[in-house]
């Protein structure tokens, strides 16, 4: 029967060249979108590895002031313990740009070895009271704390990605690593950690401490704090008339991360929702399309239908006919998909798994025969209708 | 000839009413989504105010120092374009401003506004059309002796004061600084990224540090050519100046990369972060050009597939027209026509959806003061692409029509 579908199918190939150079074309536009999609869904659900309600980044611009390196660090010394200090701070710590959602970066090769090339990963310097802020979790080891002030390496603390890539299947706590020409020592392990938001794809990275004591720390000019919950617009003003007063020239501008985050979200959102408005109109058009098409086709072949009504088949013989050529048809638009879907995996051009693809795959394969499926119902139906007398006699 | 032909096509589009909607539907909503780039793309870089002359601007917009192996980039110093860019003969003026990004903080009552600033000086609203609701820019005078004024938009001039009217000569704070309002513009949307902010105030009074002689540093220029014309010679002119350049750096770097380019050519730089003399217009109208017809080639198909299955139902008309010798060119022709206008009514019905569409983004917030609309060009874009998708889904059909015998297309017969 199926083996009979096909020949029937091949035979008019010609004339079913369209059909399947248009579900070839809807399976390609239905795998590129669902891939997408796919993907993206599975950056979004793994965990950020850290809680960003309730924390506010506070950016700080010295007004490009004639202020030495020493005095802007004593300065920022000044404003992060005058902060700390008002109610409605629980903590604060500084860093640099690179905070989260900012989609600023500071990146690095590391390396288990001085010289060499390694996987890139995310560098956060920190303060010691980033682990409250941000709520780290501790998996090995400890927090960064003063003892780390005198050590002549970097202390770090790294997160579950840069264990994995580092140092499989070893405890990472004393170990010495490389981030570019620096030398790091790890003190501690923290759970997975994705700075750059929700979409973004997981990487390694570490946190560095940041010696109080290092001058190059007028290099960042971040603070985040973590706030209560009734922290409000009062606080804000407060904050950046506090900061104004501290430092001559000195401003700063105060966001809440949860905001940030948001925003980071519809930005990155706002293309993938516009081309599944358009996937979805491509897939709608092609739906009707095909309805037309099979429509039209039972119209002009009620002739055949009669004689085979006329030699006993049944109504469910003639519909399951009319459906099993659509989905024949469907098969071949299919296989030529699959072949040009298939050479993304196989070549590897963008950085995503395979089992992503795959899921892809199966799903855009799924919504072809689906929509076939839908498409050839009434036409079928129509078909199964026809009275051999009646079709017969218009001959 | 052509109005038999639109009549005929007319009562044909009459007799299968639902093949007709569905048509219709996959034509209009390609040519909407069409629309809908295009309109996008237009507010992004056509003439819009207030860079209502782009077609003779140039805008500077980031310095690059370059070395083999190690690159440094930024927007660039004020003390550079002030040197090296004011000076330039050939334009008619050259602004200088900050770039977007800087913003200060204004608090009405216990509410805090967040406003985007930008410094410029005085030339900045010579080069630039604003369109003033009340007030005037500030002069280049006032630049000069430094003066704390602003100019604001519509949208903080009613966030802040809470009207547009009567806000000239009154005083708003930012950032612990005072500003008098010295003028109010209509919102300019934030892809105009070279000339939108909510404040503007005179270079001088900002923080900027114009004695610092870094090539780096926060500012564009805009240049405005005498005539579109002198565009390439302008540019041409700065190629010169720019070789002059001394590199600050030679131990780090061994050569100033800086373009005065169009608005398309610097966006595209911006994004794709070439530093090379090419930014890579080509490869994007290119790009641009490909997917669009991709895009369009699902729904040609479509068409094509209905119209080739409804041929059969006129398979008598053709057959007689064929006995009494139309030749198979007219014939062509005729279904050419036939299929254009039946595009044409479903751009049409684009042009209604895309303004819907359109008006909905306005609404939505989702760029900041963004007033997308259908103009000239845009409709202009549309007809192109009605005409290019009634030839490319009308073609194969008519051959096909015209292809049949018409012995048997008059004893109305298939041989498909």
């Amino acid at each position: 029967m199926i083996q009979h579908l096909f020949t029937l199918i091949w035979n008019r190939r010609q004339a079913n060249f369209l059909l399947v150079t248009e579900i070839f074309l809807a399976f390609v536009v239905l795998f590129i979108v669902s891939s997408m999609l796919v993907y993206n869904r599975q950056t979004y659900q793994a965990p950020l590895g850290f809680d960003y309600e309730q924390v506010w980044t506070v950016d700080l611009d010295n007004g490009s002031t004639t202020q030495t390196s020493a005095q802007i660090v004593s300065t920022e010394q000044q404003i992060l313990q005058r902060l700390q200090s008002l109610p409605g701070v629980r903590y604060a710590a500084l860093t640099g740009s690179n905070t989260p959602f900012s989609n600023n970066h500071n990146s690095s090769n590391l390396r288990r070895e001085p010289k060499g090339e390694g996987p890139n990963g995310n560098i956060y310097r920190v303060s010691e009271d980033m682990r409250d802020v941000l709520r780290l979790p501790i998996r090995a080891g400890r927090w960064l704390d003063k003892r780390d002030q005198a050590g002549a390496r970097i202390a770090v603390v790294i997160s579950e990605e840069t264990q994995t890539a580092l140092f499989p299947g070893q405890s990472a706590v004393g170990q010495i690593f490389y981030a570019g020409e620096r030398e790091c020592q790890v003190v501690g392990v923290t759970g997975p950690f994705r700075g750059d938001g929700d979409l973004s794809e997981p990487k390694p990275s570490f946190f560095a401490y940041a010696n109080p004591q290092d001058t190059t720390l007028s290099n960042l000019s971040r603070l985040l704090v973590r706030v209560s919950p009734d922290a409000g617009a009062a606080l804000e003003k407060q904050m950046s008339t506090e900061i104004m007063a501290i430092g001559k020239g000195w401003t700063s501008s105060i966001a809440p991360l949860a905001e940030q985050r948001a925003t980071m979200l519809q930005v990155g959102l706002a293309p993938l929702v516009a081309l599944g408005l358009v996937c979805v109109f491509l897939i709608i058009n092609v739906a009707l399309g095909l309805f037309g098409v099979l429509w039209q086709t039972i119209q002009q072949r009620r002739a055949e239908i009669g004689v085979r009504r006329a030699m006993g088949a049944t109504a469910g013989a003639i519909s399951g006919q009319i459906l099993g050529e659509i989905l024949v048809v469907a098969t071949f638009g299919l296989a030529l998909g699959l072949l040009v879907a298939v050479q993304l995996p196989l070549l590897g051009v963008f950085n995503v798994k395979t089992s992503v693809y795959l899921t892809a795959m199966l799903l855009a394969a799924g919504l072809i025969y689906a929509l076939s499926t839908v498409c050839a119902l009434y036409p079928s139906w129509l078909a199964a209708g026809i009275h051999p007398a009646v079709a017969l006699r218009e001959e | 000839m052509l109005l038999s032909y639109l009549k005929i096509a007319w009562k044909v589009l009459l007799r299968r009413k639902f093949f007709t909607a569905i048509s219709l539907f996959g034509i209009s909503f390609t040519l909407m989504i069409l629309l809908v780039v295009a309109a996008l793309y237009d507010h992004t870089v056509g003439p819009h105010t207030p860079e209502k002359r782009v077609d003779r601007m140039l805008f500077i917009t980031r310095m690059r120092l370059w070395a083999p192996g190690s690159q440094s980039n930024s927007n660039v110093g004020y003390s550079f374009l002030d040197r090296y860019v004011r000076t330039l003969r050939m334009p008619e003026k050259v602004a200088i401003a900050t770039t977007d990004g800087g913003s200060v903080v204004a608090y009405v009552g216990n509410q805090k506004l967040k406003l985007d600033m930008r410094a410029t000086d005085g030339e900045f609203w010579q080069v630039l059309d604003f369109e003033f609701v009340a007030g005037r820019p500030y002069s280049v005078r006032e630049v000069r002796e430094a003066a704390h004024v602003a100019v604001i938009n519509e949208t903080t001039s009613r966030r802040y004061f809470g009207t547009v009217q009567g806000v000239i000569g009154r005083s708003l704070e930012a950032d612990a600084m005072r500003y008098r309002v010295v003028g109010v513009v209509r919102d300019v949307p934030t892809t105009r990224h070279n000339s939108y902010s909510d404040l503007w105030i005179p270079i001088t009074a900002s923080t900027v540090n114009l004695k610092n002689p870094n090539y780096m540093g926060e500012c564009i220029a805009i240049v405005l050519a005498r005539r579109p014309a002198d565009v390439a010679a302008v540019q041409e002119e700065f190629r010169r100046v720019v070789r002059q350049v001394p590199v600050q750096d030679p131990k780090m770097f061994t050569e100033v990369r800086v373009y005065a380019e169009p608005l398309l050519t610097s966006i595209l730089r911006e994004l794709t972060e070439e530093d090379g003399p090419d930014a890579g217009v080509g490869r994007f109208v290119g790009l641009t050009a490909g997917l669009s017809l991709l895009f369009m080639l699902l729904p040609a198909l479509n068409l094509v597939n209905l119209n080739v299955s409804r041929m059969l139902e006129r398979s008598s008309e053709i057959g007689v027209r064929k006995a009494f010798g139309a030749t198979n060119g007219t014939l062509v022709g005729q279904f050419l026509v036939e299929n254009v206008f039946l595009t044409v009514l479903g751009g049409v019905l684009g042009l209604a959806l895309a303004a819907g569409v359109l008006s909905l983004l306005n609404g939505s917030g989702l760029i900041d003061y963004a007033h997308f609309a259908l103009n000239g060009r845009v409709f202009g874009v549309g007809l192109a692409a009605v005409l290019f998708f009634g030839m490319l889904s009308g073609v194969y059909p008519a051959y096909k029509m015209s292809k049949l015998p018409a012995v048997q297309a008059l004893k109305g017969g298939t041989n498909a």
